[in-house]
């Protein structure tokens, strides 16, 4: 048995021991924002936030995340109350393809939270783990930028 | 409808000032991204889908002997075991020549071929099944460089040869240009095979409706190419096939050619056959080595000129290695060919393009089709010219560049001024030659670091010309809230083109742009309106955009007239109202002009259309105008270059297109950058490499994409715009293009940091260390 609680709500779930976190987030629980893109951790699409940091949750199993706080895309805003990240990706047209845009967004509010979001040079390497072949990647440090801002 | 209509819709068109088009609005699917809620096609996956995966050929040619799939029946969880002999209709997967089966009769052509279909419970039970499938194998000789393919003696790949197009341009007497030059140089330049790398992989998902209808969503840029092979495959009744595409996480020209017909049709197949919902995916390997690649290219320019740097004579080779299938060789070499001189006023040109297959894996559609490899050597040689003559690169472009007046290499007369405004200005914001003179201050410290800044210029024959019938068809629909519906075949995978088309629609209908809904594409609701590829969204789909927001207006301008008491060429709409010109007291909301039309029966549900006119140009000498208009560019890169590891890392990028209009300012910017930094990885470390047919660079591990540490930190932008002859509003296309010049650009820039022109693509550290090896000024600490 594992205790997790994901957006804020708790749940308590049978894992397989082969059982990954981006599975049971996806397919058991049904927060379909976190992708995947190789299964290996290199593209970043499965980022979540664990316990408030990016994981690739691809790599992590199931079992790893027991009393875990898991926060996905679908946890952080809505379309009344965005996310100071989420309204920044809008007004920089940071989304193309939009596929990595849950990830890149986590990752933004992860580093709004750290106090990490002061300069470019920082928030790049912020997002190495992450690829995004529309190549949008200076598009997603203005948003951050913009958003530790406050504009 | 009625002339009036159209004649005040040209003066719309012709208005110097727009209320939504040129202006920074979003997206309008960007909300839904950035909240997650956009459904792409695994997210459809749950625990009743069956799955379906492909047993592929680990030759890259080879006769099939026999084939056995009893162990695989006997794993636990296979339901399906499916050949060529159960597809119930034609075994044809080719997206546009029917060379391509779907499942592999008796040979197979290349690695990763597909042989037969294993369907099965869940993920691990395909994989179990595709373990256990026996196959034996006769290898047969096989040929993977196109030179030696093109030899009488080489394995014929396809009945016909393995010649698949030879593109000819004859210009003038190019003998004579080279005679009268007064220097001639020769180079050869060599590109790799690449990925197109979306990084949603392929796939589709496929159930049977309740009233019989096979439908499948999928990933992809052409539903209708994928719904005509899927009623071909299953031979089922066209009205009983239904394609819908779900979000689509990238396209990059991959999903708009083989690949997405495979998987469909698997999935298809598998629901048809089980009558349960199918998934048919791939893993990041078996997609990288199925989908089709960028091709691979061998390009001989020879260049005469002046000693005072005008162009007199060009000629080109050029050598297209397709993969075993045609797919788009035979279109890829066409436009690579009639590119071949850049975008340079050339008197005499002489140049022959082959298409060749070989048993490589698939190539085929990729972003730039053939433009970026064709730049990359017009755009060295260029630059290797102006080092032999001593003048400045800048200098030597524009003493040919196009001009309005110039003949292209097809002598296709140019009209407009946008190459010049493009060097221009990006000369001027690179501040081209401070920097350059600022490099050489630095490389003459002979440090471990040296600098380089580079051009190169493009010239883009616009969408699809003599690669297709160029229309599209845009459906508007209008409800009671006034919101307005737009849906059309075309399809948005990541640029924002659908978001220019609601621009257009919101301009001319004085709506916000968030008051216009994108359906998605669908084949039982909208007419084919051709392929979403060759950067035609905007300028063609924009034109029946247009054509269908001026229908509306044709039924809503009556009313609206006989409501405000004037006359309808004296109606103004904006801001969600119509008004009249010149006394804005009197307006009706568009929401009530549209309940009113509704309540007195009328059907505000239009289609508009647009066909671009047929290009000519004649086969045997390649003279005429293959495309209706052209986009421009300049592109300054600099580099710094680090003479101990031989990396290259781009500091800086100055790109300036001739976008003809700009109706997406925020798109574009977007698209400007990403293709930059796409093009970066294309000239610096993308390299699909096969060894003797068989792919070595499969995953992430084997093969880069620019990370976010490896961009540029800055690339300053701009557009300018020469309006276009017949792109909506005058816009020309823009989505494939900010790929095309990194390649030749960053070369530049490290041959000015390096003094030596690399020939060969990618630019990567092995490559640079052994020139500066050979230079003598690779670092010694």
């Amino acid at each position: 048995m594992v205790n997790l609680k994901v957006n804020g709500r708790p749940y308590t779930l049978d894992v397989a021991e082969n059982e990954r976190l981006v599975d049971v987030i996806r397919y058991r629980l049904g927060f379909m924002g976190a992708k995947e893109g190789c299964g290996e951790g290199y593209c970043g699409l499965c980022i979540v936030l664990m316990n408030g940091r990016p994981v690739h949750s691809c790599l992590v199993p199931a079992w790893r995340a027991d009393g875990a706080e898991i926060i996905t895309v679908e946890g952080i805003g809505s379309e009344s109350s965005l996310h100071p990240v989420q309204r920044a990706f809008v007004d920089e047209g940071a989304v193309q393809c939009g596929f990595c845009i849950p990830a890149a967004v986590l990752i933004g509010k992860w580093m709004l939270d750290k106090g990490l979001a002061k300069d470019r040079e920082t928030i790049r390497w912020a997002y190495k783990g992450l690829l995004c072949r529309c190549g949008s990647y200076i598009r997603f440090e203005e948003s951050v930028l913009r958003a530790a801002r406050g504009d | 409808m009625d002339e009036e209509t159209i004649r005040r819709f040209e003066e719309i068109l012709k208005a110097r000032e727009f209320y939504v088009v040129g202006k920074k609005v979003a997206r309008v699917d960007a909300l839904d991204a950035i909240l997650g809620r956009p459904i792409y096609t695994s997210d459809l996956l749950s625990d009743r889908v069956l799955w379906v995966r492909a047993v592929r050929s680990p030759h890259p040619h080879a006769l099939i002997r026999s084939i056995d799939s009893s162990a695989t029946r006997a794993v636990r969880g296979v339901v399906d075991v499916i050949t060529h002999r159960e597809i119930p209709g034609v075994n044809d997967a080719g997206s546009l020549t029917s060379d391509r089966p779907l499942l592999a009769v008796d040979r197979v052509r290349h690695y990763g071929e597909a042989v037969a279909l294993v369907v099965g419970e869940d993920e691990v039970a395909v994989d179990e099944g595709v373990a256990a499938f026996r196959v034996e194998y006769d290898p047969l000789p096989a040929v993977f460089d196109p030179v030696e393919a093109l030899k009488p003696e080489a394995p014929k790949i396809q009945e016909e040869g393995n010649l698949i197009n030879h593109v000819k341009i004859r210009k003038g007497n190019v003998e004579e240009g080279f005679a009268s030059s007064d220097v001639v140089i020769r180079n050869e330049f060599r590109t790799p095979f690449m990925d197109g790398m979306p990084m949603e992989i392929e796939v589709a998902y496929a159930y049977l409706e309740p009233d019989g209808t096979l439908t499948c969503i999928a990933s992809m840029q052409n539903p209708f190419d994928v719904y005509n092979k899927v009623v071909r495959i299953l031979r089922l009744p066209p009205e009983r096939v239904r394609v819908v595409q779900a979000a689509t996480g990238g396209g990059f020209g991959p999903k708009s050619d083989e690949s997405p017909i495979d998987v469909a049709a698997y999935a298809a197949l598998a629901a048809y056959r089980n009558r349960r919902p199918v998934i048919a995916t791939f893993t990041r390997e078996e997609a990288m080595a199925v989908q089709t690649k960028r091709h691979s290219f061998r390009i001989v320019n020879e260049t005469g000129a002046t000693s005072d740097g005008r162009l007199l004579a060009w000629r080109s080779t050029l050598y297209l290695t397709n993969g075993p299938y045609y797919s788009k060789g035979h279109l890829v070499i066409q436009r690579a060919t009639f590119h071949c001189t850049g975008p340079y006023e050339v008197p005499n040109v002489w140049a022959d393009g082959y298409a060749v297959l070989t048993n490589n894996t698939l190539a085929g559609s990729t972003r730039g089709f053939g433009a970026p490899e064709a730049h990359f050597a017009a755009e060295v040689q260029m630059d290797i010219l102006a080092k032999k003559l001593g003048m400045d690169p800048l200098e030597l472009r524009l003493k040919n560049v196009l001009r309005p007046g110039s003949l292209t290499a097809t002598s296709q007369r140019i009209d407009d001024n946008g190459l010049v405004m493009c060097v221009e200005a990006a000369a001027r914001l690179s501040r081209w030659s401070e920097r350059r003179q600022e490099c050489e201050r630095f490389n003459r410290l002979n440090g471990r670091y040296r600098r380089g800044i580079g051009i190169a210029l493009l010239y883009h024959g616009n969408t699809l010309g003599p690669e297709g019938e160029d229309f599209a068809v845009v459906h508007l629909s209008v409800d009671q809230s006034g919101k307005v519906r737009l849906q059309t075949g075309l399809t948005e995978y990541g640029t924002g083109a659908l978001t220019s088309l609601a621009i257009l629609v919101a301009e001319v209908l004085g709506i916000d742009v968030r008051d216009v809904e994108l359906l998605r594409p669908d084949t039982r609701a909208v007419r084919n309106s051709g392929p979403t590829v060759a950067s035609r969204t905007t300028v063609i789909g924009g034109r029946a955009a247009l054509d269908a927001a001026r229908k509306l207006r044709s039924i809503l301008d009556p009313l609206a007239a006989e409501a405000l008491g004037c006359r309808t060429d004296e109606l103004v709409y904006k801001d969600g109202k119509v008004m009249v010109a010149g006394d804005t007291t009197r307006s009706i909301a568009f929401r009530e002009l549209v309940r009113r039309a509704i309540g007195m029966g009328l059907d505000l549900r239009v289609e508009g259309y647009y066909k671009a006119p047929e290009t000519k140009w004649d086969r045997e000498t390649g003279q005429g105008a293959p495309y209706n208009q052209y986009t421009f560019g300049a592109l300054v890169s600099e580099v710094e270059v680090d003479t101990l590891t031989g990396m290259v890392r781009v500091l800086r990028m100055t790109a300036v297109y001739d976008v003809g209009k700009a109706i997406n300012p925020l798109g574009l910017r977007a698209v400007i950058e990403g293709g930059s930094i796409m093009g970066m990885g294309h000239a610096l470390f993308e390299e699909f490499v096969h060894v003797d047919g068989v792919p070595v660079t499969l995953g992430f591990q084997g093969y880069s994409i620019p990370a976010s540490s490896e961009a540029p930190l800055e690339i300053v932008q701009q557009v300018v715009e020469s309006e276009g002859k017949i792109g909506a509003l005058g816009a020309k296309a823009m989505g494939e293009i900010p790929v095309v010049l990194p390649m030749a650009s960053i070369a530049n820039a490290v041959a000015h940091a390096i003094g030596y022109h690399i020939k060969e693509t990618p630019l990567k550290p092995s490559r640079v260390l052994e020139a500066l090896e050979e230079l003598g000024i690779a670092y010694r600490p």
